[in-house]
């Protein structure tokens, strides 16, 4: 096996789809800036680029057309490195860490862009066109779950009380409010130029004070009796994030900033009317893949679709606390879709060298019925 | 001169909303306050206000885009913001004093020849511009608009001898087609017309309900819908105005009346009103007025104030024998022998001999009297027309009996009504006792005035062709409610007939285009459902679907008729008054049209081919995403949810107007300017090309159930809403369609057909039809 490092992660800021200061910012644009960003921080030979593995949700409209190869033009990359969009719903830029860092262990190039966007102001989720297959609908329902009613189901299931739920959103905005006032973000973040003439510098979903009792007063938003409320789910969000993915060797010789080594991977599936429980079977491969145990890991990135299905993978999986979405989650700083992987891949591996822990995992559901898992390790 | 941009100064209810107004009119408008003490944003006053007209409904703009040709400023820094302007309102408190200051310092900075007109309601325009240089006083006048300034379609317009007559006429040109107002020329007399006789109306029924021991309920039952005014009365329209405001105009009006002033013996005060203002009980905006909602224990109860004890106690919907009896004889109501009979007597022989002594006092003749309590208080008729339906006798007599001197006015007409018919024109008496032509304005056309001059074309029970001239006919619903049946249809047919032959069949006839149009309140709101709940009681299936195939056919032969058709709605124009719309080659518009496809509220869905137009208009909309689904959601969002436009501006949005349709301000001028277009098209008409749709088919309508239930899992939608939305969905995608082979509008109708004939049979919409009828509001079962 050969040693597959993370050397090097950035994001634009996260801001709220609809209304939020990326609303006109294509997302190819949006992209491109980050990876032009990496690109330059990193170091890399650009000439060096293998691959550019963009995931991507919705993959049509600005996002389509190969978005991958639209943004390699835009950001200035050499004609020489490919590119290929994937599509995993919210998994798919951490599928694109994935198949990256495959192609490595068979040799087929030393180093890759892996990144991943979702403007959910401009191309809405499930696309322009929905077009289910009316067969399946009628026959296996659930197979459309709508994603709030999974988180709901969950909340069932797991008996999580809505309070629970809030605390867990609470903390959330308090973590990431507490490191967007320290600072914290300022190495990942790519200021993105506005249309106005302005930039966008800064996360928007973030609401600072935010507490359990002011949660309390939501409506449910998906089921008039039920649990999950706007404030317990991730916004829809507008973002992109990237990391560079190469060989050890590589990267040492280069002189790039290691922040991890990719230990192992996994994906695995589930019942699609409880999608948000796809990261227990994930990481559980991951680390039995790794020959690690939770205890091991110190420091976890968990992506909080819902507090519901979060709560429900923190508890199944035995996640400490402390290890736990230490900037903040899903809930407080968005979940643009296809580029929620990368973020949470790039900022584990960020977070083990920061904190000086030795073992990290991402992991996060996925629509359909579906985890994705990654273990990190310190270099 | 031309308006081009104006200002509004002063950001108070009425300051504001006239800027809105003039927004609305697609004319940029500055709006500027004073600053307030130690004011971080020193345009506050003028920013809150555009904000909160935003969230006011109704509705002071008519889209919310043009709040952003209202800029904000205020008094201290922005006065330069004046000298682009060519028309400025001033609408400030109404203190003589101060407005003579604000207007020393406009006056510098104003454009040379721009128009400076107050908004006041009761300081004399003389005293007004005491003091002000000459230019001003010739470039001054008032304009007095009424509140809602959206809405009310009265602008009172005073001026003076030294005004401009030019300034005057652009003025009131732009207050008449830019923004629809009806403009009345009246004297420099305090409170002009409309509240003059406004004021001392309201007083002499509330005096008169206490005097003869009549409810609030009662009183208002009587001087309501009976005498042809707003079913609010009087109680319920001081309610609306606000208690407190009485003092103050009663102040105003008995400082600057004339001696004798028949006010004066009427101007009394209430203890009970007093000690209600005193407490807050100041109408709808305060804790109360005369009516509340208490909403106390979580019920909402409504309840009126005992005009004797002044306790609130629940409200009752008083069954009158006046009323009943008397319909709509208004002499048969005032002679009934009881207290409300007594009460109609007294408040019509009070305000009406007041109004008939008024002119030549306050307006040149008896037209403007009757136009301005028309449009200003929404009365049904004016004064004089309401002494014509009394008859000029017996309200002298009248007079005599209530110990009411008998107006000169009255008395010159020795038994002749005010308004006569003679030779098809309208005509009223002149104060020289002579009958003179009611001149309308350049480019209106009354449908009222043709019916006068000439003899339907064809007439049946529910319709009438009338010839506007050109050759062009007008179609109107004449049905209850202009509710639309079998025979509208059959008179379609007829229309169609006449067309294009001539009336006695030979080529080349007499009528080239037509326009539908009715000067009702509401256009249409649309099929008669009253007679679909007899078909259904017994079950005439065959014949309801005939009706659906019927409206079908003639509304298809409208569309592909070979003349153009030109629909002028006004008001509400819903269901299938809101298809045929649709339909018609060009709309034209009153701003205040209300159009929306509201059948899913009866369980129904849009019949008439509302689902396919909707569809082809989506579909053109270069605004939305490439490919099947797009248009077919927002058809979706737009019939499922029964959205109906507020506005005409607003209907542009949802696609039921075109962008090429056209919005007529003034309602008067409507019937001209749809005329106009009909005879534009008529010059070189070819009908239009039957359309093809590219729709999802199943794997659509799969997606739309999709966002169906979450909506019922959220408890937005009910059992029945998915039946009905489940039926919309299938025609909308197009049944079995698949998008790779392009469908007729044949297959939708037909799809339409389908879909009106399972929903009407089932128990859910035939309760929604039952409770629509019954209560007048949808059920949500």
């Amino acid at each position: 096996m050969k040693s597959v490092v993370i050397a090097g992660y950035a994001r634009s800021p996260f801001a709220f789809a609809g209304k939020g200061e990326l609303v006109k910012v294509r997302p190819d644009d949006l992209l491109a800036r980050v990876v032009a960003a990496l690109v330059e921080r990193t170091g890399v030979n650009p000439q060096d680029i293998e691959d550019v593995v963009v995931g991507c949700a919705f993959p049509e409209g600005e996002q389509g057309m190969n978005v991958a190869r639209t943004v390699s033009f835009l950001a200035k990359l050499p004609q020489t490195a490919a590119a290929t969009t994937v599509n995993r719903y919210c998994g798919s830029s951490m599928q694109a860490i994935h198949q990256a860092a495959g192609a490595i262990q068979m040799g087929a190039g030393e180093v890759f862009v892996c990144g991943g966007i979702e403007s959910m102001s401009r191309v809405p989720i499930m696309g322009y066109n929905p077009i289910l297959h009316p067969g399946l609908r009628k026959e296996y329902p659930d197979a459309y779950c709508s994603m709030g009613m999974t988180a709901e189901n969950v909340a069932t299931r797991y008996g999580i009380p809505r309070a629970e739920q809030e605390a867990l959103a609470a903390a959330s905005h308090a973590k990431a409010a507490a490191a967007q006032a320290e600072g914290r973000f300022s190495e990942e973040m790519v200021a993105i130029p506005l249309p106005n003439g302005g930039a966008a510098e800064r996360d928007g979903c973030v609401r600072p004070g935010t507490t359990a009792e002011t949660l309390a007063g939501l409506k449910p938003a998906f089921l008039a009796d039920g649990s999950v409320t706007a404030g317990t789910s991730s916004p829809l969000t507008d973002g992109a994030a990237a990391v560079l993915v190469a060989t050890e060797e590589y990267a040492k010789a280069n002189g790039l900033p290691i922040l991890a080594r990719i230990r192992s991977i996994a994906v695995a599936g589930c019942a699609p009317e409880v999608m948000g429980l796809g990261p227990i079977p994930a990481a559980q491969k991951a680390l039995k893949r790794a020959g690690l145990s939770i205890q091991d890991i110190g420091v976890v990135e968990l992506n909080e679709a819902f507090a519901a299905q979060a709560i429900a993978c923190i508890r199944d999986l035995g996640i400490r606390e402390e290890t736990l979405n230490l900037d903040g989650g899903a809930i407080a700083l968005g979940h643009p879709l296809g580029a929620t992987g990368a973020r949470i891949t790039g900022k584990a591996a960020a977070l083990l060298k920061r904190e000086g822990q030795q073992f990290a995992l991402a992991t996060q559901c996925i629509g359909g019925g579906q985890g994705i898992a990654t273990i990190l390790e310190a270099v | 001169m031309d308006i081009k941009r104006a200002a509004v100064i002063g950001a108070g209810v009425m300051g504001s909303g006239i800027a809105a107004h003039i927004a609305n009119a697609g004319i940029p408008v500055v709006l500027l306050d004073i600053v307030p003490k130690d004011a971080e944003d020193r345009s506050v006053v003028a920013r809150t206000a555009i904000q909160k007209m935003l969230k006011t409904d109704p509705a002071p703009f008519m889209h919310p885009k043009n709040a952003k040709l209202v800029t904000p400023g205020n008094l201290e820094d922005d006065l330069g913001l004046l000298a682009d302007v060519d028309w400025i309102i001033e609408a400030i408190v109404e203190n003589p004093a101060v407005k003579a200051d604000l207007y020393r310092r406009i006056d510098p900075v104003r454009k040379a020849g721009s128009v400076v007109s107050s908004n006041t309601s009761t300081i004399p325009l003389a005293h007004l511009t005491e003091g002000q240089s000459e230019a001003f006083k010739r470039d001054f006048l008032i304009t007095h608009f009424f509140n809602p300034p959206r809405y009310m379609r009265l602008l009172e317009l005073v001026t003076s001898d030294a005004t401009r007559p030019d300034a005057a006429a652009a003025i009131a040109d732009f207050c008449d087609r830019a923004l629809g107002k009806g403009v009345v020329r009246c004297k420099d007399t305090p409170g002009f017309i409309a509240n003059r006789i406004g004021t001392l109306w309201i007083q002499a029924a509330i005096n008169a309900a206490v005097d003869l021991g009549l409810t609030v309920e009662e009183a208002d039952a009587v001087a309501g819908r009976p005498m042809g005014i707003p079913k609010t009365g009087v109680f319920g329209l001081v309610d609306l105005v606000g208690l407190d405001l009485m003092p103050h105009i009663a102040k105003s009006m008995l400082a600057t009346l004339p001696e004798g002033d028949a006010y004066r013996a009427t101007f009394r005060e209430h203890p009970v009103i007093t000690r209600m203002i005193a407490e807050g009980y100041t109408g709808r905006k305060g804790k109360g007025g005369f009516y509340r909602m208490n909403k106390e224990g979580g019920k909402r109860v409504k309840e009126a104030i005992d005009l004797t004890t002044g306790q609130y106690r629940p409200s009752d919907k008083p069954r009158l024998d006046s009323v009943q009896t008397a319909g709509k004889d208004l002499r048969a109501l005032a002679e009934f022998p009881d207290r409300t009979g007594k009460y109609a007597r007294t408040v019509l022989a009070q305000t009406l001999a007041y109004a008939a002594s008024l002119v030549p006092e306050i307006a040149d003749d008896i037209v403007a009297v009757d136009e301005a309590m028309r449009l200003g208080y929404a009365w049904k008729h004016g004064p004089f027309e309401l002494i014509d339906r009394l008859g000029t006798d017996w309200f002298a007599e009248l007079c005599r009996g209530e110990g009411i001197p008998v107006p000169a006015l009255v008395e010159q007409a020795a038994g002749r009504p005010f308004y006569r018919v003679e030779g098809g024109r309208l005509q009223h008496l002149t104060t020289a006792g002579e009958y003179a032509d009611v001149v309308r304005p350049d480019g209106v056309l009354l449908l009222a005035d043709v019916k006068r001059a000439s003899r339907p074309v064809f007439k049946n029970a529910s319709a009438a062709i009338w010839d506007i001239g050109d050759g062009v006919l007008c179609f109107e619903f004449t049905s209850k409610m202009n509710a639309l049946d079998d025979q509208i249809m059959a008179a379609y047919g007829k229309a169609m007939g006449l067309i294009g032959d001539g009336p006695n069949g030979d080529k080349g006839g007499a009528w080239k285009a037509l326009v539908i149009h009715n000067e009702a309140d509401n256009f249409s709101v649309g099929a008669n459902l009253g007679l679909a709940m007899f078909a259904i009681n017994i079950a005439l299936w065959p014949q309801i679907e005939e009706m659906v195939d019927a409206g079908q056919r003639t509304y298809r032969a409208l569309k592909y008729a070979p003349f153009p058709v030109v629909a002028a709605p006004s008001g509400m124009a819903l269901g299938g008054g809101c298809e045929i719309l649709l339909h018609s080659d060009h709309v034209q518009a009153h701003a205040e049209t209300y159009m929306g496809l509201v059948e899913v509220g009866v369980g129904l869905i849009p019949g008439w081919g509302g689902c396919t137009e909707m569809l082809v208009r989506y579909a053109a909309n270069p605004k939305l995403p490439k490919g099947p689904m797009p248009p077919v959601a927002q058809a979706f969002e737009t019939i499922s949810l029964a959205k109906v436009a507020k506005s005409a501006a607003e209907a542009k949005d949802l696609l039921y107007l075109r962008a090429s349709d056209g919005i007529t301000m003034n309602r008067d001028r409507l019937l001209a300017d749809a005329k106009a277009r009909a005879l534009e098209l008529a010059a070189n008409y070819t009908p239009p090309e039957k359309p093809s749709y590219v729709l999802p088919g199943p794997g659509g309508r799969a997606a739309l159930e999709l966002f169906l239930e979450g909506f019922r899992l959220q408890g937005k939608a009910t059992p029945h809403d998915m039946v009905v939305c489940s039926a919309l969905a299938e025609i909308l995608t197009g049944g079995d369609a698949d998008h790779t082979e392009p469908v007729g509008e044949d297959k939708l109708l037909g799809l339409e057909r389908k879909a009106f004939m399972e929903l009407i049979r089932t128990p859910g919409s035939i309760d929604r039809i039952e409770h629509m009828l019954t209560t007048g509001k949808p059920l949500r079962n």
